[in-house]
């Protein structure tokens, strides 16, 4: 085979090892059992505008992605993205004060409703103070709020990007930021099945695209917001619940069937199987299906692996909070992406604050009290992630994303909340060759509009592709148009 | 672009008070988009009016039936910027109110070009008249090739053997009769052939066995069920979605539109009388149910928050599925690639504007949440449509509302005539199962307060310790039922004189009825509220008399208490002064939904199923290729538009829709054609990895051999019940909980399937998306693996048929041998080679020792509680383990 040019030192070295398991008879591979089993990045693909075969477009800086997705809309204005002016002007409607032409914007006419909610969703006009107060983190001086102090200790890691815009003014955000179209649109690829879909899996032991947490509601796009449509199941992101017990769907038998036994009958099935693809010989998907089954029966016992997390130091668990009713969910769900990237895995996505609708991020009221519970809740575990995977060397080659779905309004809804904002808001990125320790765009004095370098979420997307070595134009199937807009471009200024 | 180096002045320019300095202009990137915008739609491929043509470079230089417009060279001298540019709005194109006239800076861009030559690419390829593509032609009959080779005298061999000849193909030979039985059997009824139709098949190889075999299983019941899964998938049928008891999406009870597809299917209806029947079953047959439940192609795409999505979907789908039509493509602007407008997509959005969904009570179940018919009907004939600028629906064009039209292009006769409805149809409270049952409803509720009176007074039913009732209250309460009823029975009278039969009736005929029902409802409300009171008065008492101890929250209660007695007593009052009356005002039984239909869904499903469209058979006949071959004709299944290039089976293409629509549009005659070929009935492999064939035609494009395909979620699913003897073959009923797959022995098509609503393992096996899919993919992936290893389905469904495989054989000699080979032929439906069955025999002997060592056997953590235990005998736990793993095979997963 011709697809041993691997990098150096790159994660599947430390894992080929583990290619010992019914590794049989040498027959030549067809194309569709190469697809998902090889290890084929850092090989150059041609320009051509094909269906991908796994080839990189070009050197990728990331091998793997940790996509942390919070559910409801976090505001940037209480997170990474302080504004004075709401202090300053506390209780003035925005024409009251200096600022009020945020409202005249053509920006505004970005927004999309699908259906008109009587309560939310609406432009907020009186200025509503910061709830929290914020510091100057790192060498850099990132200001971060106090609901984020270990995110806060890792800021010269982060790249803020404080100027996302997006349509959607309702929840069916959560799906436009996974797959770049609004909800009326129907159902897409997504991020993570892109990504999947351009490079194959990186490992033989485990699945590409692992989901960890509890999905979106169906108000705002369901499982559709891992899910590949169109690319075909094999893209799907496959859910994982951090319980060794009970972590994947039809992953053990039910009970009473022994490893040994059940280890035979795949052992007869293989022999079975090779002697039909003796038979048929141009048969290609008798092939594939052998490679199927080798991955299934090795998922049987690395998954369970996986999320066994017993096997940490007391310490690293210590780290991630797992000793807190707290932060122990989300702590677990950290300490496992960093396993699962440490094997191989190439997107990682998690999802943060399902409440059965539209997310507990979703502060219309009580912004203080529930945002402050929902940071104590996943601030911990990120910034002990975000320190393993430094101190682990895995830092530069996994890309770690935090996102919501859009910001929340500068002007007050009742006494105590904001409304959902997508005319500007703040993710941020760290790892992989993303500067560190800077802020790239910004939004207005009121923390309104992004007015310098505006994004759209497939920015974001391409950003992503772009650090994994594909160029999202090229990542096309045929028979599917893609608008342009679908394929955003990578935001070059934060790349190291 | 340097915009300062070309500085052009034109005369034009300067009269219009414009002067621009532009640069080299780049024809393909700016005057080229810029022409088609502007000018496309009269001067394009289309249409050239005037004889003009303006969207290729070597047109533009030609002019038109007025001479050149163009001088190389020389604006000024230029016909088209003389007119682009013209301030008489007569003279000026493009004409006013068809598109904006061009702006100066865009004028200006025309005449740098014209001024620097006017030149564009001499490769620039001339755009093909849109009217002349293939798929807009009306299929005519081609001749049937001759052919030398009498194997090859089939018309659908006679084609492809053309194509042989003509592509140096070699076909390979007949598939064998194994592979061939299973094959047929998996794409007509979507079961494998059971061991007894496989000895049968195998003692008789002549041709009249396999013919016999075609039109058996196409007598079939479970034909309907698996040709109507593939046309639930192109015809989106999707149970009802949704929070709770709201419906999101499509309608409660859908399943009787699924009944009615797998029905249609087994009674070999006409496909244009299905699709006549899914459009407009409501005007074609107004009052049968069965034909109504069609309709459910339509309720399926109600959207409970968005009219828009709801028919914007409709128009999308229909468009889609019956005539591989991409018409959605112009909800927002033109069509990119087709002759359809955007005006077009709104003519055509107008023909469902009037309908809506309704659920009709089917039978004595007068609860809707329990059974009823989702069915399509004109709810509103004034619905206007309007043009939305750009898609955007807060933009409607009310100035110009659009009138119900299909796409001009396609000819054809698309005639609405209004259609008037009977009374059963507009006011269905009057059918006698639904009058039934409100009677039997009202008079269960008077025995219930007879019963109930009964037990208070009757000295032996009285329960000794049970509180004493309050038998004034109910003996109110049986008098509210007595007169509940006789209400109803007033006011059915009145109806059934209101909504008669009896033209001649007066008008003055029904004030007696209604003045009486208009009595009897008042007098049922006065005795109502009488009731009421009563009620409360005892509530009060017992907030007073209650045993609650904090002093604040009785007094709250009793408060409370007296409010609505207080209330009470006001409606008591005011029912009692209304006594009184004497008009004649009553409440119909029912909901009366308009007299007329608007006949614009009849008048579209006549005009797609009319011989003139040249769509609808070449879709058909498209979509039931795929399905026996596993790759279609026409590559793109929902699109015939110029995006698709005329395919290389064309020919074969048009003689069978043709034949589909010289036939009465019959699917079986088509199935039987297709069946028949020797083409269908080629092997699918080859012993050589790499003949001439797969370097000529890798993809097999030219049918030199059949493909191999894996089955489809529900016929694998079907596939274990099937082969371990556990199918329930019952046809038809209510949609079944997705989450009962694996313990439900139904097939996978009664599985309830919606969004959010589908079985994981199906899932997995790439099942429809309900929202759309006009064709399945076919993938191979781990977790497909890990369902037929771990699932509950396939782990218990083996232990039962390793059981009663060896009851069956046990007593004979060498019964392991005969084991392994029934094994195959039940699963496989196969025997197994020599080889096969030594590795099987030696995996069954050392199993079973491995399996008596319990010692050395470690189980695997987690799981549920098995369904099917397994056998606590080694030997035979070994043969579960082995039917287990040929359900694993690879071939069980696919037809060869």
């Amino acid at each position: 085979m011709s697809h041993h040019n691997r990098q150096p030192r790159s994660i599947v070295d430390r894992h080929s090892n583990r290619r010992n398991f019914l590794f049989g008879t040498g027959l030549s591979l067809g194309s569709v059992a190469l697809s998902s089993m090889l290890h084929r990045d850092a090989l150059a693909a041609t320009d051509e505008k094909t269906v991908p075969r796994g080839l990189t477009h070009f050197t990728p800086r990331a091998k793997s992605v940790i996509w942390l997705f919070m559910i409801g809309g976090t505001s940037h204005l209480e997170s990474f993205d302080p504004k004075p002016a709401l202090n300053e002007y506390a209780g003035k409607t925005f024409t009251e004060t200096p600022l009020g032409h945020v409202l005249e914007s053509p920006f505004l006419e970005n927004e999309r409703v699908v259906a008109f909610d009587p309560d939310n969703g609406f432009v907020r006009k009186t200025c509503y103070p910061l709830q929290v107060g914020f510091q100057k983190r790192g060498e850099s001086g990132l200001e971060i709020s106090d609901w984020w102090p270990h995110v806060g200790d890792c800021a010269d890691e982060l790249c803020l990007i404080r100027s996302m815009w997006t349509e959607d003014s309702n929840h069916g955000a959560q799906l436009q930021f996974h797959t770049g179209r609004h909800r009326i649109d129907g159902f897409f690829p997504t991020i993570g099945s892109w990504a999947t879909y351009g490079l194959g899996s990186l490992n033989e032991n485990l699945p590409e695209f692992v989901v960890m947490g509890t999905p979106l509601a169906d108000c705002c796009g369901g499982q559709e917001a891992h899910r590949a449509n169109y690319l075909g199941p094999q893209y799907d992101g496959i859910p994982l619940q951090v319980d060794p017990e009970n972590s994947m769907l039809y992953l053990a038998p039910e009970k009473e069937v022994y490893v040994e036994e059940q280890q035979k009958q795949f052992g007869l099935l293989e022999k079975l199987n090779r002697l039909t693809a003796e038979q048929y010989p141009d048969d290609q998907g008798i092939q594939a299906r052998i490679r199927a089954y080798e991955l299934a029966f090795r998922m049987q016992s690395t998954i369970p692996e996986v999320v066994d997390l017993e096997s940490e130091t007391a310490a690293t668990r210590q780290a991630y909070g797992l000793d807190q009713e707290e932060t122990k969910t989300f702590g677990q769900q950290m300490l496992t992406a960093r396993r699962l990237v440490e094997r191989g895995v190439r997107f990682v996505q998690v999802y943060h604050g399902n409440n059965g609708g539209a997310g507990n991020w979703d502060a219309h009221g009580n912004l203080k009290n529930g945002h402050s519970k929902m940071c104590r809740q996943v601030d911990q575990p990120i910034g002990a992630l975000l320190k393993d995977l430094k101190q682990r060397g895995l830092l530069d080659e996994t890309l770690v994303v935090w996102a919501t779905e859009f910001g929340r309004t500068p002007g007050s809804q009742g006494t105590n909340g904001r409304d959902h904002h997508p005319y500007g808001f703040t993710v941020w990125m760290a790892g992989s060759g993303i500067k560190g320790g800077i802020v790239h765009g910004a939004t207005d004095e009121l923390g309104f509009h992004a007015v310098e370098n505006r994004h759209y979420v497939t920015d974001v997307h391409a950003t992503v592709l772009h650090q994994l070595g594909l160029d999202p134009r090229r990542l096309v199937v045929p028979g599917r148009q893609r608008l342009e807009r679908d394929f955003g471009h990578p935001i070059r200024e934060i790349v190291a | 672009m340097d915009h300062t180096k070309c500085a052009i002045v034109s005369l034009t320019a300067l009269l219009t008070g414009f002067v621009a300095t532009v640069g080299a202009v780049d024809y393909e990137h700016e005057i080229k988009p810029l022409l088609a915008s502007k000018c496309g739609s009269c001067h394009g491929a289309l249409n050239h009016e005037s004889g003009l043509r303006l969207d290729a470079g070597v047109l533009i230089l030609e002019g038109g039936n007025n001479g050149a417009v163009v001088e190389p060279g020389d604006a000024d001298a230029s016909l088209l910027l003389a007119r682009i540019s013209s301030g008489d709005p007569d003279e000026r194109m493009p004409p006013e109110g068809e598109v904006e006239p061009l702006d100066a800076e865009q004028i200006a861009l025309i005449a740098a070009w014209i001024n620097q030559g006017a030149e564009f690419p001499a490769d620039e390829t001339i755009p093909a008249n849109p009217r002349e593509h293939w798929a807009y032609q009306q299929p005519v009959r081609p001749v049937v090739p001759e052919v030398d080779d009498p194997l090859w005298s089939h018309p659908i061999d006679a084609f492809i053997a053309q194509h042989h000849k003509r592509q140096d193909l070699t076909p390979v030979g007949m598939a064998d009769r194994h592979t061939l039985l299973r094959r047929l059997y998996l794409d007509l009824i979507g079961l494998p052939p059971t061991r007894e139709q496989q000895r049968k098949f195998g003692a008789n190889d002549s041709a009249e066995a396999l013919l016999g075999e075609i039109d058996s299983l196409l007598d079939n019941s479970h034909y309907g069920e698996r040709w109507g899964r593939h046309w639930m998938d192109v015809w989106r049928y999707s149970d009802w979605s949704g929070y709770g008891k709201e419906v999101r999406d499509s309608q409660k009870h859908i399943w009787h539109w699924r009944d009615w597809i797998v029905n249609s299917l087994n009674a070999d209806k006409g496909y244009d009388q299905m699709i006549l029947e899914m459009l407009a079953g409501d005007e074609v047959a107004p009052n049968d149910p069965e034909v109504l439940a069609a309709t459910g192609f339509l309720a399926r795409n109600y959207r409970n928050n968005n009219r828009d999505m709801w028919l914007d979907a409709t128009v999308e789908h229909t468009a889609k599925a019956f005539l591989g039509l991409t018409i959605n493509c112009a909800r927002c602007h033109e069509h990119k690639y087709d002759p359809i407008s955007q005006q077009a997509y709104y003519h055509f959005r107008a023909i469902f504007e009037p309908h809506s969904v309704r659920l009709d009570q089917l039978s004595d179940q007068s609860n809707l949440e329990k059974n009823g018919l989702p069915r399509a009907f004109d709810a509103d004939l004034s619905a206007e449509t309007y043009l939305y600028h750009g898609g955007n629906e807060k933009q409607p064009d009310k100035e110009h509302p659009m009138t119900p039209a299909v796409p001009a292009i396609f000819g054809g006769n698309f005639e609405i005539s209004p259609i008037a409805l009977s009374v059963d149809s507009y006011y269905p409270a009057l059918l006698p199962h639904v009058v039934k049952s409100q009677l039997v409803a009202a008079r269960a509720k008077l025995d219930e307060a007879k019963t109930a009176l009964a037990a208070a007074t009757d000295e032996d039913k009285k329960d000794a310790d049970a509180k004493p009732a309050d038998v004034r209250l109910l003996e109110l309460k049986e008098t509210a039922a007595q007169l509940g009823l006789q209400s109803l029975e007033a006011r059915l009278a009145a109806d059934r004189v209101k909504y008669g039969n009896d033209k001649t009736a007066s008008e003055l005929a029904l004030v007696e009825p209604a003045r009486a029902a208009a009595v009897a409802e008042r007098r049922l409300k006065a005795h109502e509220a009488v009731v009421t009171v009563r009620d409360k008065e005892g509530a009060l008492r017992a907030a007073e008399a209650g045993d609650e101890k904090n002093a604040k929250r009785k007094e709250q209660a009793v408060t409370n208490a007296k409010k609505e007695l207080d209330e009470a007593w006001k409606k008591l009052t005011a029912a009692q002064s209304a006594l009184a009356n004497t008009d004649d005002k009553y409440t119909a039984v029912g909901k009366e939904y308009p007299r007329t239909s608007s006949g614009r869904r009849s008048a579209l499903a006549r005009w797609i199923v009319g011989g003139e469209n040249p769509l609808t058979a070449r879709v058909a006949v498209n979509h039931l290729w795929l399905r026996h071959f596993g790759a279609p004709l026409v590559d793109n299944v929902f699109d015939f538009g110029l995006r698709s290039l005329r395919p290389r089976h064309a020919d074969l293409l048009d003689w069978l829709a043709v034949e589909l629509m010289e036939n009465n549009w019959s699917m079986k005659h088509l199935h039987r054609l297709i069946l028949t070929s020797r083409t269908w009935q080629l092997a699918s492999t080859t012993s050589e990895p790499a003949t001439t064939n797969h370097q000529s035609d890798p993809d097999n494009h030219f049918l030199w051999r059949a493909n191999i395909r894996r089955l489809e979620a529900e016929i694998v699913r079907d596939g274990v019940l099937a082969v371990s003897e556990q199918l329930d073959s019952a046809l038809g009923g209510a949609d079944i909980d997705y989450q009962q797959g694996e313990v439900s022995r139904r097939r996978s098509i009664y599985l309830r399937h919606a969004y959010e609503k589908q079985m994981t393992m199906l899932v997995q096996f790439d099942a429809a998306s309900p929202n759309e899919c006009y064709r399945r993919s076919e993938s191979i992936i781990p977790q497909q693996a890990l369902a037929l290893t771990n699932s509950s389905l396939s782990l218990g469904h083996s232990r039962t048929l390793a059981k009663q495989l060896w009851e069956e054989v046990a007593k004979d000699d060498g019964a392991q041998e005969i084991f392994v080979q029934e094994a195959y032929r039940q699963i496989l439906s196969r025997p197994p080679t020599e080889k096969e069955t030594s590795l099987c025999l030696d995996f069954l002997t050392n199993q079973a020792t491995s399996l008596s060592d319990t010692e050395n056997l470690t189980a695997f953590r987690g799981g549920s509680e098995a369904a099917v235990k397994p056998s606590t005998n080694p030997q035979q736990r070994a043969r579960e383990n082995l039917v287990h793993v040929l359900m694993n095979h690879n071939d069980f997963v696919i037809t060869r």
